[in-house]
């Protein structure tokens, strides 16, 4: 049996999947070694690292059999990949922010302008709450600091990930609604999922039963 | 002009394109065998009659007359106006196959096709599992017609799921059964718990979307008396199958939920090791023509043929040899000498090419030159043209 090539999404949730890889009796050591090499086999597993946003892409098209990567990264790329366990770690929320004290102001403008601009760097996310929603928005795309972009008179408001609010406290800006909270999902090709179900439901209840006790 | 073709199209260069007419008459005559007959349903179809697909997917444009075409985003939908506009009446079975381009919509940057070759087979007006038993087998059938594959058929039951779902909320159960078909089971099991399912009814909803095996007896504690429904007609399918010759180990996997919206009964799928999108998908969706206007029951497959070709040549599947391809190289003279010579070869089935050929396509190319009208220089030494025709007819295929 060929091995299970894992992409794990390099950056801050790294460390705590170590930990569930780990708890689920799988050998990590070759994570930790800080080095430049980005497919490290182990034993019968292979891990790709690569960018957050590029794991649904390898698992999509079966480059790798499973992944981890965050429910916001899911949400965004909107890639053809089953869910299969909720992680719980990595936890943050996608929630619409404005310049604090600022709210009834701009839906008075809304209400006045009929369209608000929104900043955010996870343009489909914010498309598809504000259609939800019904309302009129210009999205404007930024790749970073989108908390800068009412202060400098750029957007109304903005779309944005945040964990624990500081970032936008430190920027005058106070969240005005949640869109989802977000947390590590393991996920799985369709194929290698049906392939090769035994070794993935496996570690997919282990995983599951690690992050139940937590 | 740059040259270029549009995102999502491409060159279908001879060599390729012979291996697809290769794989394009193994599969019809393996559809043939089982009665099924083509159909050649238009390249357009009115917008609006694209049910089967995500509309925002499907290539668009307005014609003359101010109406929304769509590029065909599937056969089902044109097999299903065809059947209700001109079978309405038919009361036998309808067994209809057809090998053709589909085209849809992909987002830029996907790495995905715009155009490509479908082949599948419908067959309308039989409910029983014999009906459903014969499209699996015949799948198996022509797949394993093509070539060596390792390919396995797994197959499951929408049943199953929506038995779990038809205890919630009707609208928590709709969006449960969304998430599942895009393939969010973590979103599936929330929304279930959510809409008040016992949690012993959720664990046995979970341990099912896992199972995958020959035998379903553990898929059933727990499982809801629909759920149970749909696992006596997988059961009840296993001898069907094994009687109409499905080879290998016939395998039920309850996780795979299709997703299109609009099947109603057994689903089934086909993979091969190292690729990572399915070769086939397939299943009975005894609603959908009942939209267009008749109400008859149907299953069906279709099957992807760039990834079948993939899969092939993969596993080291070249074209089925023919005769080889003869460049007759001219002699002297006017040209009619030559003429002659390959009009008498062709007469015994050999293939000639006067001059040389850029383009070979994969074909066995044999070379001879031409001495007089009896004969030819091949391979070093002056032959009698029938020497020759032996030599070629005898070459190893």
């Amino acid at each position: 049996m060929s091995a299970l090539r894992i992409a794990l999404a390099q950056g801050t949730l790294l460390a705590d999947t170590r930990v569930a890889l780990a708890a689920a009796g799988l050998a990590t050591d070759v994570l930790s070694e800080g080095g430049r090499r980005l497919v490290l086999p182990i034993g019968d597993v292979e891990y790709v690292l690569a960018r957050p946003s590029d794991v649904p892409t390898h698992v999509a098209h079966g480059a790798a059999d499973i992944g981890i990567v965050g429910k916001d990264v899911l949400l965004e790329t909107d890639a053809d990949v089953l869910e299969l366990v909720d992680l719980g770690y990595g936890r943050c929320r996608f929630v619409v922010a404005a310049p604090t004290g600022s709210v009834d102001r701009s839906l008075d403008e809304y209400r006045h302008l009929g369209s608000l601009e929104v900043a955010t760097k996870y343009p489909r996310v914010a498309h598809r709450h504000f259609q939800l929603r019904g309302m009129q928005v210009e999205i404007i795309k930024l790749n970073g600091s989108v908390e800068l972009a009412p202060q400098v008179g750029l957007a109304d408001w903005i779309v944005d990930l945040v964990s624990t609010g500081r970032t936008l406290a430190e920027n005058r800006l106070s969240i005005v609604e949640e869109i989802a909270t977000c947390t590590a999902r393991l996920i799985a090709n369709r194929v290698s999922y049906a392939r090769d179900r035994e070794r993935i439901a496996a570690l997919a209840s282990t995983l599951e039963a690690w992050a139940g006790a937590r | 002009m740059n040259g270029a073709v549009p995102r999502g199209f491409r060159d279908i260069l001879p060599t390729e394109a012979r291996e697809l007419h290769a794989i394009e008459r193994t599969l019809m005559s393996a559809f043939a065998g089982y009665g099924y007959v083509p159909l050649e349903p238009p390249t357009v179809e009115f917008a609006e009659r694209a049910v089967t697909v995500d509309e925002r997917r499907t290539v668009r444009f307005l014609d003359r007359d101010g109406r929304l075409l769509a590029m065909r985003p599937d056969v089902t939908t044109a097999v299903a106006r065809v059947v209700a506009q001109r079978y309405r009446e038919a009361e036998a079975t309808l067994r209809l196959a057809y090998f053709t381009p589909i085209f849809r919509e992909e987002a830029s940057m996907r790495g995905s096709e715009r155009e490509y070759d479908q082949a599948g087979v419908e067959l309308i007006g039989d409910a029983t599992l014999r009906a459903d038993a014969e499209v699996i087998a015949l799948l198996g059938d022509a797949l394993a017609r093509c070539g060596p594959l390792a390919a396995d058929i797994d197959i499951g039951h929408v049943g199953y799921l929506d038995g779990f779902l038809a205890a919630l909320p009707a609208d928590v159960a709709a969006a449960a059964g969304a998430a599942a078909r895009s393939g969010d089971l973590v979103g599936t099991v929330s929304l279930a718990r959510a809409g008040g399912m016992g949690v012993d009814r959720v664990g046995a909803l979970e341990r099912g979307l896992r199972h995958r095996s020959a035998d379903l007896g553990a898929a059933r504690s727990g499982a809801p008396r629909r759920s149970q429904d749909a696992l006596d007609t997988l059961d009840a399918l296993r001898p069907l199958l094994e009687a109409a010759g499905v080879g290998g180990a016939i395998r039920f996997d309850l996780g795979y939920i299709p997703a299109l919206p609009y099947y109603t009964g057994v689903v089934f799928q086909v993979t091969v090791a190292g690729l990572g999108f399915p070769i086939a998908t397939g299943g009975r969706y005894d609603g959908l023509l009942a939209k267009f206007g008749a109400d008859r029951p149907a299953t069906g497959f279709g099957i992807a043929i760039p990834h079948l070709h993939q899969a092939l040549v993969s596993a080291g599947w070249r074209t089925p040899a023919e005769s080889p391809l003869l460049v007759l190289l001219p002699g002297g003279g006017d040209g009619a000498t030559t003429l002659r010579v390959a009009r008498s070869l062709r007469g015994s089935g050999i293939a000639v090419a006067i001059g040389d050929v850029a383009e070979a396509a994969g074909q066995d190319v044999r070379r001879a030159r031409v001495v007089d009208e009896g004969h030819l220089e091949y391979e070093g030494a002056v032959r009698a043209i029938e020497a020759v025709i032996a030599a070629l007819a005898a070459a190893p295929r």
